[in-house]
């Protein structure tokens, strides 16, 4: 029995200890927001945020997630405010198919998280784990900026109080 | 220990309850029942004045259901945002070839009938009001969801006026509207699907989720026209969560080969997915792979170069093209090979089916739930009208997903346990196991004159494909021989990939075109303008698929604009060389000019400019979109390794040994949507030919040396040939 800290809610799982989180999310949860895409950690649509760091959930093991924190897409928004980068992936029209674009998000995530201004090179280097089939990518690096500068300004927000 | 009670989960504190739910998680709730009016299959209104749009095209990521929503939207004069779309199930009554979601066509095929079913349901509508109101027609308007009595402040919902519209005949006439009146059409706009994707919540085939399901993983014949002579299975048996195995018996290919061609196969049956797909490595197989097993892709090229060798019979002789082409003085010929290719859908294939006997349902994302339905009935032997094809938005079709071997999978299997069993592919099984681009060679010959300016073409390969597309736009004569075939049947099965024959012709005939502006001596933008100022229209066999005639002259427009706009007298300067190419396809049309800088080993693609008439742009984001998402589509196959096939195995098993395009490869991309007043054509695969040969165009001009296949490699750009 492993239990399970996801999106701020505790579930208890009986399964084996190796499952990746990918599948526990998907068939034992009904969390199917997070994507199977290769099952190898090569291709970044099953990306969740473990502690706040972004990891491939169809490579990372039931047991080592025991009583770590676990963000999926369904819990980047805050209640009914959806996070900068939900609203920049929006605003920009970003999605294709959509189905890379879970991964892409909580990825993207992750970084404006450690960096309020990364720069063309340092997005690359960030999302190059994530495949997008459709293509969408020019449109994911000018949300990443927009998102990046919206999640400052509630820094400096919070700064000023 | 029962196997299928092992995996149990409880949930304290909110979030994350089990849902029990008899509905498909992850597909639309019901409606609430009561007297909806529905003028046409496309629209459904119900009293609380829900607008519904029943959307006869898959949404496979191209769009096209937002811009259909706008169009409705539009014509009808309801609010975009109000607008519920739901995906048809498959209907050849309602339908018919509308749910066919392929060659571009899905704006273009469904953009007039839509108006008419809108303009049509808005008249009965103003009709209604004003026979309500006691006013004429012509005081009326229809405007966000209600019809508004000109010069006040009255207005009726249309929920308000169904049980009047629902006794009133259609008029005879209608009036469609005005461009000037256009709300949605011709602006961006961000459809549902947009707000789904960012929360996580596009219902794909892969999320549905029945009571009672069962889990499939197959393990296929890794050579196409294997047998399966024997399996062993108590290893996978043994991993928890697996219910049983079984053998899957092949379905034949088809003549039409969109249907059939299920491979034989073993089966693994468990409680979920990880358990399936994991106790599926451990199935010990034996199989007789046949004679493809002693086949390579090397093979393909050697049968395509004898075919060529022994095809002399011209299909199609242009302006006299077979007898001018002996007067030449001096001749040049070249081949382009294109290899074979996967489409790599990132949502792996997958199909929820519930065979229950006397009836059967599919959850699936395909590219036709029409032919899906028609083939499912015949496979079952049960009548059409107990067959149901529930459409899901998919995670990628390029064309894959038109072939339908995986859900008659999950339809097999259903009627065999009668339970609802998901299939779901590993990303290998979609590599290795899958339905392919094929392996194509383009050979082109001229005859050139003393100035060594081309007198007459020659062209064997696939242009001449029966059934085909006629995409040579040029006035020079050519003779274009039968169509190329392989001699022993298929190696790999095939399957359509993004912009499907298109690719090949247009590697062909774009990189040819340039050589012989080189060797001419002629600026390359300059030569094809020449011969498309003389190009007659080239006529089609106009099926609604294929929507019009080929326009040189629109194909010209482009190329001026894009010469234009990219600087294209600046080609060689500041260290940036330039190449062009020109395509028509699925009635658009698009130059492409890329930018590359000077090549020491490796290629860098700096910018893509695109110049792309698709007629009326319905919503331009979506085309630029579109347009984005081609050019990196053919950038993967343009730069990265291809599907190579050893002994009848194709090799790549995953994106570690077939990588795509990723976001640091991507070159900036300058698009200009050309305005048009012609009817919309197509957007999601125009723009994918002509990439490769702008690339590879440019890369001659950087470096002197041509390069006549794909992948671009470190050693082609070594060692290719200087001319």
């Amino acid at each position: 029995m492993f239990k399970l800290n996801i999106n701020g809610a505790i579930h208890v799982v009986d399964a084996p200890a190796n499952m990746p989180l990918l599948w526990v999310f998907r068939d034992l949860l009904q969390l199917t927001g997070t994507k199977y895409g290769c099952g190898i950690g090569q291709c970044g649509a099953c990306t969740i945020h473990l502690d706040g760091a972004a990891v491939r959930s169809c490579s990372f093991p039931l047991e080592s997630a025991a009583g770590r924190e676990i963000i999926t897409i369904e819990g980047l928004a805050n209640g009914d405010v959806l996070h900068p980068v939900q609203k920049a992936w929006i605003a920009q029209d970003v999605p294709q198919c959509g189905y890379c674009q879970s991964g892409q998000m909580m990825q993207a995530a992750a970084l404006i998280a450690e960096n309020s201004d990364p720069s063309n090179h340092e997005i690359n280097q960030a999302m190059k784990g994530n495949i997008c089939r459709c293509g969408t990518y020019l449109r994911i690096q000018k949300a990443i900026k927009q998102a990046a500068k919206e999640l400052a300004s509630y820094r400096v927000l919070d700064d000023g109080l | 220990m029962d196997r299928r009670t092992f995996f149990r989960i409880s949930s304290i504190s909110g979030g994350g309850l089990l849902i029990s739910s008899l509905f498909p998680l992850g597909c639309q709730t019901p409606k609430p029942i009561g007297p909806d009016w529905e003028p046409n299959f496309f629209l459904r209104i119900s009293p609380d004045n829900t607008i519904t749009f029943s959307c006869a095209q898959s949404e496979i990521g191209q769009g096209t259901s937002t811009g259909l929503a706008m169009i409705l939207a539009d014509e009808l004069g309801a609010s975009l945002e109000k607008i519920e779309i739901e995906f048809a199930e498959g209907s050849e009554e309602r339908f018919g070839y509308l749910q066919d979601t392929g060659g571009s066509n899905g704006v273009r095929m469904t953009y007039q009938p839509l108006r008419e079913a809108s303009a049509t349901a808005r008249e009965i509508l103003i009709t209604a009001a004003a026979q309500t109101w006691n006013v004429s027609g012509e005081a009326c308007y229809a405007k966000e969801g209600a019809i508004h009595l000109k010069n006040t402040d009255k207005q009726i919902p249309f929920g308000d006026l169904i049980h009047l519209a629902v006794t009133l005949p259609a008029p005879r006439t209608i009036q469609l509207k005005e461009k000037s009146e256009f709300e949605y059409i011709g602006k961006p706009a961000i459809g549902p699907k947009t707000y789904q994707a960012a929360e996580g919540k596009v219902p794909y085939g892969i999320d549905v989720q029945l009571p009672d399901m069962v889990y499939a993983a197959i393990q296929r014949c890794p050579v196409w026209g294997g047998k399966l002579v024997s399996f062993k299975s108590d290893k996978a048996k043994a991993f928890p969560g697996v219910i049983d195995v079984v053998e899957l018996e092949p379905t034949e290919l088809q003549s039409n080969d969109y249907k059939g061609g299920v491979r034989p196969g073993v089966v693994v049956l468990a409680t979920n997915t990880w358990a399936a797909l994991e106790a599926k490595k451990l199935l010990e197989i034996e199989w007789d792979f046949g004679p493809n097993g002693n086949k390579s892709d090397s093979d393909m090229r050697e049968e395509l170069e004898a075919a060529k060798n022994q095809t002399n019979e011209i299909t199609h002789d242009f302006k006299n093209g077979a007898a001018l082409f002996r007067n030449g003085m001096r001749y040049i010929e070249a081949s382009y090979e294109s290899p074979f290719q996967v489409n790599a859908c990132m949502e792996p294939l997958n199909a929820v089916a519930y065979h229950m006997g006397y009836k059967v349902e599919v959850w699936s994302g395909t590219q036709s739930p029409k032919m899906t339905r028609e083939r499912i009935a015949e496979l079952t032997k049960l009548p059409l009208g107990a067959v149901t094809i529930h459409n899901q938005p998919a995670g990628g079709g390029f064309g894959r997903r038109f072939f339908i071997d995986f859900v008659e999978e999950a339809v097999i299997l259903s009627e065999l346990i009668r339970k609802p069993v998901k299939v779901t592919w590993s990303r290998a099984d979609t590599f290795s196991t899958s339905k392919y681009h094929p392996f194509r060679t383009e050979y082109w010959s001229a005859a050139l004159d003393r100035n060594n300016y081309p007198v007459a073409l020659s062209n064997k390969g696939v242009v001449e494909k029966p059934n085909g597309y006629r995409p040579y736009p040029y006035s020079l004569p050519a003779a274009f021989h039968k169509y190329l075939t392989y001699k022993d049947g298929n190696l790999l099965p095939r399957a359509s990939w993004r912009s499907v024959m298109a690719h090949p012709w247009g590697l062909g005939l774009e990189c040819f075109i340039d050589e012989l502006a080189h060797e001419a001596g002629i600026d390359p933008v300059q030569f094809r303008m020449d011969l498309l100022d003389k190009a007659e229209i080239v006529e089609q066999v106009l099926v609604p698929w294929v929507g019009d005639d080929l326009y040189p002259q629109k194909l010209k427009r482009t190329l001026e604009v894009a010469a234009e706009r990219s600087d294209w007298s600046s080609n060689g300067q500041n260290g940036i060389f330039k190449g062009v190419s020109a395509i028509g396809y699925n009635t658009s049309y698009c130059t492409q000019i890329a930018d590359v800088p000077m090549v020491n080993e490796e290629l860098k693609v700096h910018k893509i400019t695109a110049v792309f008439d698709c007629g009326l742009v319905i919503n331009p984001k979506q085309v630029e979109a579109q347009i984005e998402g081609s050019i990196m589509w053919a950038l993967s196959a343009l730069l990265k390794a291809p599907i190579t096939v050893q002994n009848g195995v194709v090799q790549e098993k995953n994106y570690d040994t077939y990588d795509l395009l990723r976001m640091h490869e991507a070159p900036e991309v300058d698009i200009i949507l050309l305005e048009s007043e012609d009817a919309p054509s197509g957007t999601g695969e125009p723009a994918v030919p002509g990439t490769a040969p702008a690339v590879l165009n440019a890369l001659f001009a950087a470096t002197g040396k041509r390069i006549r296949q794909l992948p671009i490699t470190k050693s082609l750009l070594a060692q290719g040939e200087l001319t």
